[in-house]
């Protein structure tokens, strides 16, 4: 389930007051999904009992956001079968790794974004994925080949 | 990462792969690098649940039960000997011995799994090929009543869809296609999206039928679009494969003769190959080995010097033929039906393995073993004839070649 | 007290390999990740049965008590089981990893693999 601004928009105040020092609730939600806001500067989200019911909805939300690397890519360990799907087809291993992952076989080098560890995938440098950085791509092949949904993204 | 890094063979499944990096801690596995969650808990769990020699189920000294064994197998009657689908074939070298010094019937899985298959391939009767090949040449990848998503997880990333190959450098999505076919969208084929296709077969006959009919340029009842389409693809290059699982297997009912007319079909039409799946780890391994000293992969009687079905392990027990079975490295009540395992707790049954399978709780003689890949090595044969060679981690004393060496000793 | 309670439902069942299947049996993941049916989410709802309610399942006049998992791996019409000492006890060679059994809501706790090797052993 992507998180998206357009949810957390609907459990907020929606009176655009400005104490969290955007100029809408609207904004307030695009920069909380971007992590460049944190929901405690919502003050009257946390000050307010009307709003306990909604506070209680929005931090359960947003758990996810909390559990997600840096940019946002969230692996389930308890989905995840090791098949090595993604280590295989991900361009980026493809072009640093042709004779390890690109070809199916162990990695031979540590310089990568997954790896299967223990059973599972881990991530272990977002930095090289497209998805991010000045020149990114939509490139969602890993999400794509995980039958189990054990890769998603935060953005969706 | 050094370039003398130790690699290790995984024997949890048919893929048999040897590039599985572990750390040790001591003589526990801390870390296992690109294994599979099944394999993984192979060697990070393999000091868990191990059996422990036993009688009638209680427990006694390792050459207790050794005696107890070779007191059993010098007096019975009519031996079976069964399994062996996951130790090297060193050891089902020594087992296949026994049974012949014992005049005795063998058998492994393959009877009412891929056996059929594999005495087909080593017939030459089906044209076949490497997955290193595949790999490297196959446009159509065709899975065939197989999940390898869930029986061979990194089947589909290490040998097939998705590693570049030699004339496949551009990847799945230009240079491979794929095509499932299941009763049902099984995790394999929720992978199935552009270059690729999922036929849900209810009848797998029909479909056999579909492509001979579509090849001869006539009608078929069913499947017409995906046999013409499949068809078409397979055109379009010079190495396509098949795939052939359980589903396969049951879905032919036997009609083994329809399969074969239809892959002969296709190949007059384009390139097509046949692989069987794979299962277990050595099941092949079992095929080979006896084939080669019998003519035959399974169902085998020394006494009687041939193959049939009589002799097929399930058979010796549901018409109670026999009585005493030793079965290595196998667990028959966790997988023949209810009917047949059952006859297993009125005879004379020994199980050799290395854990505390639901067959050792039935058994009249426990005689633990070791863990294939983790404590025993030797050569394994991958599902597609490859011969692998599995490290061990830790050497044993005590592994399979060693007790059935043992339990050959009363054996003429 | 549901209504479903009472009623039976004829399926087609499959037996399949699952990759969370534990080699070892003694584990408690044999009985989370075996001890399951698979079903849809579609055929679930209109035959009344929740995710994780405990069904029982009888094929031959055998019958196991499993908990039932939705998912979309299992066929439209029936259900799907992890191959196992449950399918084994439920199925034959006529129709080894494809047979027709009854299901509906079980009064128990799912079983364990005990039961069986206890019937097993007569």
């Amino acid at each position: 389930m992507a998180i998206t601004p357009m949810e957390i928009y609907k459990l907020l105040p929606k009176t655009n007051c400005k104490k969290c020092g955007e100029q809408t609730c609207m904004s307030f939600a695009f920069k909380l999904v971007n992590r460049e806001r944190k929901l405690e500067e919502c003050t009257p989200l946390f000050e307010e009992e009307k709003y306990a019911r909604q506070r209680e909805k929005l931090i359960e939300y947003l758990k996810p956001l909390e559990e997600a690397t840096e940019t946002g890519l969230i692996v389930k360990e308890e989905l995840c079968v090791g098949c090595g799907n993604c280590v295989v087809v991900c361009p980026v291993h493809v072009e640093k790794d042709p004779y390890g992952c690109g070809s199916g076989l162990a990695p031979k080098t540590d310089k990568l974004i997954l790896k299967v560890e223990n059973g599972v995938v881990h991530v272990l440098d977002m930095d090289m994925c497209r998805r991010y950085g000045k020149n990114r791509v939509l490139c969602v092949v890993c999400r794509e080949n995980c039958p189990t949904d054990a890769i998603s993204f935060l953005e969706g | 990462m050094s370039g003398n890094t130790e690699y290790y063979t995984c024997a949890g499944c048919s893929c048999l792969c040897d590039d599985i990096e572990i750390d040790l801690d001591g003589e526990n596995a801390k870390t296992v690098k690109t294994a599979c969650r099944r394999g993984s808990n192979i060697f990070l769990e393999y000091k868990e649940n191990r059996a422990e020699p036993a009688i009638e189920g209680r427990k006694v000294e390792f050459e207790e039960a050794i005696k107890k064994a070779q007191e059993l197998i010098e007096k019975s009657k009519s031996l079976a000997i069964y399994g062996m689908d996951t130790i090297p074939i060193e050891a089902q070298k020594v087992a296949i011995e026994l049974a012949e010094g014992k005049e005795a019937y063998i058998d492994n899985s393959s009877s009412y799994c891929l056996g059929d298959f594999v005495e087909m391939v080593l017939k030459k009767e089906l044209p076949t090929a490497t997955f290193d090949d595949v790999k490297d040449y196959a446009y159509v990848i065709f899975y065939w009543g197989v999940d390898p998503h869930n029986s061979l997880p990194r089947h589909m990333s290490r040998y097939t869809y998705y590693p570049r190959g030699k004339k496949r450098q551009r990847g799945y999505e230009e240079d491979r296609y794929l095509v499932v076919a299941d009763i049902r969208k099984s995790h394999t084929a929720m992978l199935v999206a552009k270059n690729a296709r999922f036929i849900q077969v209810d009848d797998d006959l029909k479909l056999v039928d579909a492509f001979i009919k579509v090849i001869d340029k006539q009608m078929p009842e069913k499947y017409a679009d995906d046999a013409v389409r499949v068809i078409r693809e397979m055109q379009k290059a010079d190495f396509n494969v098949i795939m052939g699982g359980l589903g396969l297997r049951y879905g032919l009912k036997g009609n083994y003769e329809k399969f074969k007319e239809m892959i002969n079909k296709m190949n007059e039409v384009a390139k097509v190959y046949f692989i069987p799946a794979g299962c277990h780890a050595n099941m092949r391994g079992f095929n080979e080995v006896l084939f080669e000293k019998t003519g035959f992969v399974n169902k085998y009687s020394f006494k009687d010097g041939e193959s049939s079905l009589d002799y097929a392990f399930f058979e010796l027990l549901k018409n109670d033929k026999v009585d005493t079975t030793l079965i290595i490295g196998s667990d028959p009540v966790n997988s023949l039906p209810f009917e047949i395992s059952k006859k297993l707790a009125k005879i004379n049954t020994i199980v050799v393995d290395p854990r505390k399978s639901f067959t050792t709780q039935i058994a009249k003689v426990v005689i633990p073993s070791a863990i294939s890949g983790v404590e025993q090595g030797g050569t394994m044969i991958r599902s597609d004839g490859v011969r692998v060679k599995v490290n061990s981690l830790f050497e044993r004393e005590i592994n399979d070649v060693y007790v059935l060496e043992r339990l050959k000793e009363v054996v003429a | 007290m549901r209504f479903t309670k009472f009623l039976k439902v004829e399926v087609d069942v499959v037996v399949a390999r699952n990759a969370f299947i534990p080699d070892n049996k003694s584990s408690k993941e044999y009985l989370e990740n075996v001890a399951i049916a698979f079903m849809q989410e579609e055929f679930a709802k209109v035959n009344g049965f929740k995710e994780n309610d405990v069904i029982k399942i009888t094929s031959k006049g055998r019958s196991v008590n499993l908990k039932v998992k939705i998912s979309d791996i299992a066929h439209e019409k029936g259900i799907l089981i992890p191959n196992g000492i449950y399918a084994s006890y439920l199925t034959s060679f006529d129709g080894f990893k494809r047979f027709k059994a009854e299901i509906e809501l079980a009064d128990g706790e799912i079983t364990k693999p005990e039961e069986i090797i206890e019937k097993l052993k007569g």
